[in-house]
């Protein structure tokens, strides 16, 4: 579906969209895209920093589990027929801590709508977990980016560990015919990147020439290519742009209140050239809107020198880009450069980090801030023994201006504040002690102290522990396979639940056996009944212990 | 001295987000031709002043010519970052919206050559690093 460019050097323009931001964001916005809006490709990014040791967690427990469900759920209601019926090829991140699991569920869904020629791509060798003590023998130091502290300095036991990898096996998976291509980490750009290694022939070319997928990208570039490595960078950020969904469409915005139907907020497609020119744009229904300010707002997210914007396949250059509104809801942008990838790749790791639990209650005036105060220190108080750090805010306060600023310059007595604390062990017993300790406030703290909620469970606190690491280590373990329905259903079909039913229905299950268990450790189950239920499945208690 | 101080948010639009430790927050001028002002207003001093004790490590100001922007990259100001502080707002969010609060000096004749509302939301020096 390529259109036809109105400037003046036609150039051929490929047409991607940004299906999500995250795990969690609107579940059914691709299929609206995807029924709206002609497009060559579909991206979608699922991964957040600490993604990938929830979903490692959950593939300890269940090995059908640890991706992105929300992937299945979408292309379970029509989003598979959408991408079959409008040729639409699919990249994303869904695959998470376990790729394959991911590409078989996918394929069944494949399967249930009739696609029985469908291709899916997994791409693996990111997840360095189960090599980390052979990568630490040979010399790697797994030092933390900020603080240069090696990771056997940590204390800590590593949940997961995760490399950044680049564009150059999702271009080979599209090149060698893929219809959807599910990865663990890769850089959120080089999904976008990619695709138009693909469309731009530069796999093509990388194949002629036998170049193996770990080579430079911009050493694909067909002998045409006037500046490789500007191209790359022009589609790295337009990769950037949209990575987050409706980020760059209005939502987040600074002009909140002038954008049209928050509630119903557009995806953005990016129209990408072949020789790197890219437009920002939207689905045509939808609310928000594309205009130099929103676009402007996503540019600056989440970076640090614009000098020296970094993923695996370029380093780029973003302070001279410029953003030009060329029609409404269509933004030029142009003036990324590129300059050699890095030598190393980064690894995003995650280690335990004690427990955490958070509660909060509602503190009413006159006198709404002494009141809070004397909540906080009664609570305080009572923890006095623990080893709890232990963290108060006073949501409606002044909580979102730093702490220097003099309250009273800025804030009138508020008519209520909302006292929140979070805290953080190493010992569980403490956690769960302070959320035993926030409900009798209720009765004893001051007066018209409510609006409690359920007992906040402990949950396990997670340190990010990102890391630089040579990149040939990784690339030479990377792995694409192409895999059709044949390949994965031949031992499952018609066996048993799908694994996102059968994974959900678990993990509700073992919640449940969680709570009677807490309760038995504090003897609040004094009935025979419960007591019975809690004492007599061990073996399910045992996987929850895994699942901690 | 003809300064006067008027909100950021008169100046500037903006973004904050994480990076690890660290804390982005990229305003754009809301006239390109405003970034000078913009780059005079917001000094890698008064942010210090601003975010106080949250800050713990320097503050950077970075230009962007091409859309008339800067980001402040403030070092060490999210307690451990997103996944270990205890905040409610781990990741900063809110810091690129209220941020725009800070009152900053620009100087008077150039405010007005340049097109730059002065309206009841000026103040003397008296004002400054108060909020409106």
């Amino acid at each position: 579906m390529d259109s036809e460019d109105s400037a003046p050097t036609a150039e051929r323009i490929v047409r991607i969209g940004g299906g999500g931001g995250f795990w969690g964001d609107r579940v059914e916005a691709p299929i609206e895209l995807l029924r709206e809006e002609p497009l060559d490709y579909l991206m979608i990014d699922y991964l957040a920093e600490l993604t990938m040791s929830i979903m490692a967690k959950q593939m300890a427990r269940d090995t059908d589990a640890g991706w992105a469900t929300d992937l299945g759920d979408w292309l379970a209601i029509g989003g598979m027929q959408a991408l079959h019926e409008r040729g639409v090829r699919l990249v994303t991140n869904a695959g998470g801590a376990n790729p394959s699991a991911c590409a078989a569920a996918v394929l069944d869904i494949a399967e249930s709508v009739g696609w029985t020629d469908c291709r899916v791509a997994v791409i693996s060798g990111d997840d360095i977990l189960p090599r980390i003590d052979d990568l630490i023998e040979g010399g790697e130091g797994m030092e933390h980016m900020e603080t240069r502290q090696p990771l056997t300095d940590s204390g800590r036991s590593l949940l997961a560990a995760n490399a950044y990898l680049g564009a150059g096996p999702i271009g080979a998976a599209l090149g060698a015919g893929a219809d959807i291509v599910i990865t663990g980490r890769v850089a959120d750009p080089s999904l976008l990147v990619g695709c138009m290694l693909h469309a731009a022939g530069w796999v093509e070319r990388a194949n002629d020439l036998s170049l193996d997928r770990s080579s430079p990208v911009d050493e694909w570039a067909p002998d045409s290519v006037m500046s490789p490595l500007n191209d790359l960078a022009q589609w790295t950020i337009a990769g950037h742009l949209i990575e987050c969904g409706s980020q760059v469409c209005g939502g987040n915005s600074t002009d909140w209140e002038t954008m049209p139907d928050l509630g119903g907020l557009a995806l953005p497609v990016a129209e990408v050239g072949l020789h790197g020119s890219v437009t920002i744009t939207r689905a045509m229904h939808g609310g928000g809107r594309v205009d130099r300010r929103t676009v402007a707002e996503q540019l600056v997210y989440e970076i640090s020198d614009p000098t020296c914007y970094i993923t695996p396949d370029v380093i780029v250059d973003i302070s001279e880009v410029t953003l030009t509104e060329v029609a409404p809801n269509r933004v030029r942008m142009a003036g990324a450069a590129g300059t050699a990838r890095p030598e190393r790749l980064k690894v995003s790791a995650s280690l335990e980090a004690g427990w955490f639990a958070s509660s909060s209650l509602l503190v009413p005036g006159p006198d709404a801030m002494d009141r809070a105060r004397a909540t906080d220190a009664t609570l305080r108080n009572r923890l006095a023994d623990t080893d709890l750090d232990i963290r108060s805010e006073l949501i409606g306060a002044g909580m979102t201006l730093p702490p220097g600023i003099d309250p009273s310059w800025h804030v009138s007595e508020p008519t209520e504040v909302m006292l929140r604390w979070a805290v953080v062990g190493d010992d569980r017993d403490e956690v769960i002690h302070f959320s035993r300790e926030v409900a009798p406030l209720v009765l004893t703290g001051p007066g018209g102290v409510s609006g409690y909620g359920a007992r906040g469970r402990p949950r396990r606190q997670l340190q990010h522990w990102p890391t630089l690491i040579e990149r040939s280590l990784i690339e030479s373990a990377v792995h694409c396979d192409i895999l059709g329905i044949r390949d994965v259903t031949s031992t499952r079909a018609g066996v048993r639940l799908a694994g996102t039913a059968r994974s959900a229905l678990r993990g509700r299950t073992i919640r449940l056996l969680g709570r009677l268990h807490d309760g038995l450790e504090h003897r609040q189950w004094t009935k025979p009944f419960a007591r019975r239920i809690a004492t007599r499945v061990p073996e399910v208690l045992t996987i929850r212990e895994d699942a901690r | 001295m003809s300064d006067v101080w008027i909100p950021l948010g008169e100046i500037a639009h903006g973004r904050s987000g994480d990076k690890g430790d660290h804390l982005n927050i990229g305003l754009i001028a809301h006239r390109p031709e405003w970034l000078d002002l913009l780059i005079d207003a917001v000094t890698e001093a008064r942010l210090h002043a601003w975010f106080g004790p949250m800050l713990k490590g320097d503050a950077v100001v970075y230009r962007m010519n091409g859309i008339g922007a800067i980001n402040c990259m403030l070092h060490h100001a999210l307690e451990g970052g997103g996944t270990t502080s205890l905040r409610l707002d781990a990741q900063g969010k809110s810091w690129g919206q209220s941020i725009l609060r800070l009152r900053v000096p620009v100087n008077r004749d150039e405010a007005v050559a340049l097109g730059l509302p002065l309206n009841a939301a000026t103040f003397d020096e008296a004002g400054r690093l108060a909020v409106v």
